[in-house]
């Protein structure tokens, strides 16, 4: 009976559905928090304190709305690809090295699993553009999988290394063994880096927001996309964030503990992620998807493996 | 009449929540760029959650500008159309309220309301910023009350 409970709790409470959605909210509002702040503006402010229900009130707006199907779109695909990517995602979220349910979904190998659910987002970008049918859903699909053939190489690479360092491909073993080697985060400095910017490109935002450059293409794949439909891709967004910010940390920056302790670091680790994450768009200008893979594979794809090599030097010469 | 919790809520999150597209329809570029200096630190309109959107399909209020000419016509009334309802139509500027200093030209129709519903005019030429805030604010009371 408590084990049944505490999957319960795990599916819906933390880490699972509510929780989750409650963390992504709060993650939008401190990205647009930071974001303003650093162009010297004040961000929301009026909706409940210092504007914290403003992602709530947004969502809540779009769930309202009028919910808009195009006549030329493909009508079954439309529809399901939000629900398709925020399940992708979803699923991601319960995979963290947190909670009840760890016990039970946690396996050798679980880190590819992970980072194939939040790859997955990135495909149903590209099938949502090119089913609504409209020019901008087109473009803004088929650059958001040129950009995965940039960014996903190197990114890979880097979350990679932790693994190789531990000797583990489990979430749960991975953060265990950094944790209690602190100095592993300085001998994959450079793979963090790459991994942050590599998570950066593969949530869409500044400076990799090329796939949905408001300016170019209008919103790019979800163009076409209104109402509940675009509320559902919001939160798959914002969940991404989160979910994406907490692998990052799990992997990283030596996971999330046991015990009651897990919440409390969750928190900091993650927000902590989040805030590079924030500030990283807010500093920097839109890069041009030539630029971007020019980037990636000059600069971010050698620095990875510069890093693999590193490590498999300390692995022979026994140091690590 | 009261209004049931859910329509409240409802009404709580779309007014606090008002994403604004923004439509040239052939005015000079002045009351664009005001409509822009919104958005600036100096009044920040984010404080009230009004965003700026790209795309019809995502936005609740169209913020138009500019005499409405016989090319834009067409063109504002389908951006209108693609718009999801419950939505707004804002005519930003003289231009925008009534032709201004155009109407009676050849190729001009007198203002936005001569193609889309218009709910709010805000007159200047160009608008102020604080026109634009305070023109929103007295819709929002508007909503609130009806």
């Amino acid at each position: 009976m408590n084990e049944t409970l505490q999957v319960l709790f795990s599916l819906f409470i933390f880490p699972g559905l509510f929780g989750m959605v409650a963390l992504a909210l709060l993650a939008d509002w401190v990205d647009r928090k930071v974001y303003a702040r650093v162009q010297q503006r004040v961000g929301p402010m009026y909706t409940g304190k210092a504007g914290i229900l403003q992602p709530l009130a947004d969502v809540i707006k779009l769930l309202s709305k009028e919910d808009i199907t195009p006549g030329e779109s493909s009508k079954f695909m439309f529809n399901f690809l939000p629900l398709a990517a925020f399940a992708a995602v979803m699923s991601a979220a319960l995979l963290l090295p947190i909670g009840f349910l760890n016990a039970y979904n946690s396996f050798p190998g679980d880190l590819l699993i992970m980072l194939y659910l939040l790859g997955l987002p990135t495909i149903v970008y590209f099938l949502a553009g090119w089913h609504s049918h409209s020019y901008f859903g087109i473009f803004g699909g088929v650059r958001a999988v040129t950009q995965l053939f940039a960014y996903e190489v190197p990114f890979l690479l880097a979350v990679l290394t932790p693994a190789l360092l531990t000797g583990s491909w489990q979430l749960s073993e991975i953060s265990r063994l950094s944790a209690s080697h602190p100095l592993y985060l300085l001998a994959h400095l450079l793979a963090f880096t790459v991994a942050i910017l590599g998570l950066q490109a593969k949530l869409e935002r500044v400076p990799f927001d090329i796939p949905e450059a408001e300016t170019e293409i209008v919103g790019g794949p979800t163009t076409e996309y209104s109402g509940r439909k675009l509320a559902v891709l919001h939160l798959t967004h914002e969940l991404m964030f989160v979910v994406g910010s907490a692998t990052l940390a799990s992997i990283f920056l030596g996971g999330f503990g046991s015990g009651l302790w897990q919440f409390p670091l969750f928190l900091v680790k993650t927000f902590a992620i989040i805030f590079i994450l924030s500030l990283m768009r807010a500093a920097a200008a839109r890069m041009r998807i030539d630029q971007l893979i020019e980037f990636s594979w000059k600069y971010l794809a050698p620095m990875s493996c510069l890093q693999f090599l590193f490590i498999i030097v300390l692995k022979v010469l026994e140091i690590a | 009449m009261k209004k049931s919790v859910i329509a409240r809520i409802k009404e709580w999150a779309r007014l606090n929540s008002l994403w604004v597209l923004h439509f040239n329809s052939g005015a000079c570029n002045g009351c664009d760029i005001e409509i822009l200096d919104a958005l600036t630190p100096r009044y920040d309109v984010e404080r009230f959650g009004i965003r700026l959107k790209a795309s019809p399909r995502h936005a609740d209020v169209l913020l138009a500008s500019g005499p409405v000419n016989h090319q834009s016509a067409a063109r504002l009334k389908r951006i209108y159309d693609q718009m999801p309802d419950p939505k707004i139509v804002i005519a930003v500027g003289t231009c925008a309220c009534s032709g201004g200093v155009f109407r009676g030209c050849y190729n001009i129709h007198s203002g936005i309301d001569s193609a889309v519903p218009v709910d709010a005019y805000i007159t200047g030429c160009p608008v102020k910023p604080e026109a634009i805030i305070d023109a929103v604010a007295k819709l929002i009371n508007k909503v609130k009350a009806a």
